[in-house]
């Protein structure tokens, strides 16, 4: 029965066996629970995988789109990038991390966010080109809106895959090593305090009859004894104890009274 | 997670590796940012630039702490494709992203090969 | 000059290369690596377009000499603001170069990139370019570095197109009467562009009125009508007694109260209601013989050709055939 697999090194004590059996029952508890976790994550994972296949390819229309958009402006306004690549200054279209939380795990999620004075290129193109500068520049910050959208489900999808790996990591390793372990364990502790037990009931069995065995020898060397006694003329008293006997156990209090004593 | 370590609020920026196209009508939308240090967000390659430039590039982007998101034209992720494809870390969140004249292929997406190995069990 | 007849079904830019080789083009991209780009097409075409250019330009005299080196300044003009942006940006202009529009090179522009501040920029460019006249008309070294740099552009082509205005006018008579023409259209257009596209921008209405090339068939009245323009209605308003341009903007469906996105839209179709009339002004001086405006309008409609050229490859490469024949025909 023990040793038949890995068990924990734990001497066999009725206080571990009450330790360990609290173990099995809070890794059990906590297999439930990942398990659970596990099912939930993979739930959303699914969904955001199918999303994020959806939007790739949304993608790269969208972008199709722009970059046509963009050969409308070199049509109308000429070659434009080195002009706008110089007018970089500051980001006026930048992203916002929240977050949100599924099953306890952070999921962030970025949020395009485009500066209310975004103005940088309102000049540009001014003699020629100008709207179609600016209609081109809507499309690519909706474009871009999507990039920012396909971007947060695709970290979603990597933090949540990763978070599932080592969920199912976890319940793997609780299902396949430690709940057997701790089953093992209390399996041996359970074995070897009945074989203790036996031993132990064996012990007693054998001194109990060790000592009944004294007992009648005393007491036939008593009996013996006292038979010698009387022989030679003695009175065999029995033991009564401290205070005992006919004259013992006078109450000092009531001896008598006192004169001094006035009540 | 390791990944998720440093606080995804202060990442704000989008940066991009692309063509000239791909990268002007991004710099149009107003992703572009020049920092103190004259630093750039973003970097336009053509046949010329060489691969050693882009890889740099890459690993720079990937490693600043204020980048939430990095675009790469697809065609040049093709040219670093080892490193991109070693590239799992969740922030900077690594985007192919197609260009004019290199349709968009979801069969050489490092991302989407994920995916697609994912659902396929 | 090809009227772009050929199949629009190519497929391919190598197809495109194909009809090409058939027309005027020729073979102007049998040396190009495959797979071409359009960027490709439209710096080979372009070159061809120099070219022919040049082979006009040394083959004149005076003064049909300098009415072309004319044509060339209005390309000069985008080169130097190109460096100048470059200047004030502090990067190495000598790359620049390359991207500097081929009609707009002069022999003494790698001089301006020698400069490494705006101020130095000012003064090689006082001493070396022909556009010395138009900077120091209108900007001080200072207004290099403030302004910013697209009203500079506009402020330089406002002088330009003045300038050229009342050279042609010392041409003799034909000569003369069409320019007249294309030119105001050009000025005209440049005004009503600015004041559309100014809206809503930081561009404060005097700094608007300054921009305003003070030729053309708008000038003056028009001109102060549109300097106090803030809407597209209050432009139309101000169009109002040019019929031509009454058309356009009809044409190109502008209505009184247009909503926000209908407006947009409708500007792009009034650009190419420009465009449109741009091209037949430029054919209608074919018309007339014994007169430079002709090398004009071929450098013009040539330039159009190019662009439309560039557009057809765009489409085809980015597979929007639907979208292929929204060009300005030339002939």
């Amino acid at each position: 029965m023990s040793g038949t697999g890995p068990r924990e090194a734990v001497f066999p004590t009725r206080m571990n066996l009450t330790l360990t059996k609290t173990r099995l029952k809070g890794a059990q508890t906590g297999h439930s629970l990942l398990a659970k976790k596990r099912d939930a994550l993979t739930t959303r994972f699914r969904t955001i995988l199918k999303k994020v296949d959806e939007a790739k390819r949304l993608m790269g229309r969208v972008l199709q789109l722009a970059s046509f958009s963009l050969a409308e402006v070199t049509y109308t306004a000429g070659d434009i990038g080195y002009q706008v690549q110089e007018s970089v200054r500051k980001a006026s279209y930048t992203v916002q991390a929240k977050q949100e939380n599924v099953s306890g795990v952070v999921l962030p999620a970025f949020d395009g966010v485009r500066s209310k004075d975004a103005s940088d290129f309102n000049l540009t193109g001014l003699s020629r080109g100008g709207q179609q500068i600016q209609k081109c520049r809507d499309t690519y910050v909706k474009a871009v809106g999507t990039l920012v959208e396909l971007a947060s489900l695709q970290t979603a999808f990597t933090i949540l895959d990763e978070v599932i790996r080592a969920t199912n990591r976890r319940v793997n390793a609780i299902e396949h090593v430690v709940i057997p372990k701790l089953d093992n364990t209390i399996k041996y502790i359970n074995s070897e305090l009945d074989e203790m037990d036996r031993e132990e009931f064996f012990r007693l069995k054998k001194v109990q009859g060790k000592k009944k065995r004294d007992a009648e020898k005393n007491d036939e060397t008593r009996q013996g004894q006292n038979e010698d006694f009387r022989a030679q003329g003695g009175e065999v008293h029995r033991d009564e104890g401290i205070g005992g006997g006919v004259a013992g156990g006078a109450d000092m209090l009531d001896e008598g009274k006192d004169e001094d004593v006035i009540f | 997670m390791s990944t998720t370590t440093s606080n995804p609020k202060d990442r704000t920026l989008l940066a991009v590796i692309g063509d000239e196209d791909s990268v002007t009508g991004l710099l149009l939308a107003g992703i572009g940012h020049i920092d103190q240090n004259q630093k750039k967000n973003f970097l336009i390659v053509d046949p010329k630039t060489q691969t050693s430039v882009i890889e740099s590039a890459f690993q720079d982007f990937t490693e600043r702490k204020d980048v939430a998101i990095l675009l790469i034209n697809q065609h040049v992720a093709e040219r670093i494709r080892p490193t991109v494809d070693r590239y799992q870390a969740a922030f900077p969140a690594l985007l192919e992203i197609p260009s004019k004249e290199h349709p968009y292929d979801p069969a050489k997406d490092s991302v989407l090969k994920r995916v697609q190995k994912l659902r396929g069990d | 000059m090809e009227a772009l007849g050929f199949n629009m079904s190519a497929g391919f830019l190598e197809d495109f290369r194909l009809q090409l080789s058939s027309t005027d083009y020729g073979n102007f991209l049998a040396n190009e690596p495959l797979p071409l780009s359009t960027a490709t097409i439209a710096d080979k075409a372009t070159e061809k377009l120099v070219s022919e250019f040049h082979y006009i330009r040394t083959n004149a005299v005076e003064p049909l000499a300098t009415f072309m080196d004319y044509i060339t300044y209005a390309y000069m003009i985008d080169n130097v603001i190109l460096l100048t942006l470059g200047t004030l940006h502090e990067r190495d202009t000598h790359e620049l170069l390359e991207r500097c529009h081929p009609l707009g090179v002069f022999d003494t522009m790698p001089a301006l990139c020698v400069a490494t501040n705006v101020e130095e920029l000012y003064h090689s460019v006082l001493v070396e370019t022909p556009l010395a006249p138009y900077f120091r008309d209108c900007l001080s070294a200072q207004d290099l570095d403030d302004l910013n740099i697209e009203i500079i552009r506009n402020s330089l082509y406002k002088s330009y197109l003045e300038d050229f205005h009342r050279f042609c006018q010392t041409l003799p008579a034909p000569t003369s009467e069409i320019m007249t023409r294309i030119l105001a259209f050009e000025a005209d257009r440049r005004t009503l562009n600015i004041t559309i596209n100014s809206f809503g921008t930081e561009l404060s209405k005097d700094q608007r009125a300054r921009l305003f090339p003070t030729i053309g068939r708008l000038y003056p009245e028009g001109n102060n009508a549109l300097a106090r323009a803030d809407d597209v209605d209050a432009v139309i308003a101000a169009v109002d007694h040019i019929a031509e341009y009454k058309t356009f903007f009809d044409k190109a469906g502008v209505s009184s109260g247009g909503a926000g996105t209908g407006a947009e839209e409708a500007s792009s179709s009034l650009e190419d209601e420009f465009f449109k009339h741009d091209v037949e002004l430029n054919k209608q001086s074919f018309l007339q013989q014994f007169q430079y405006s002709v090398f004009y309008s071929l450098i013009k409609l040539k330039e159009q050709e190019v662009r439309n050229l560039t557009w057809i490859a765009e489409c085809i490469a980015q597979d929007a055939k639907d979208r292929v024949n929204d060009y300005i025909p030339v002939f």
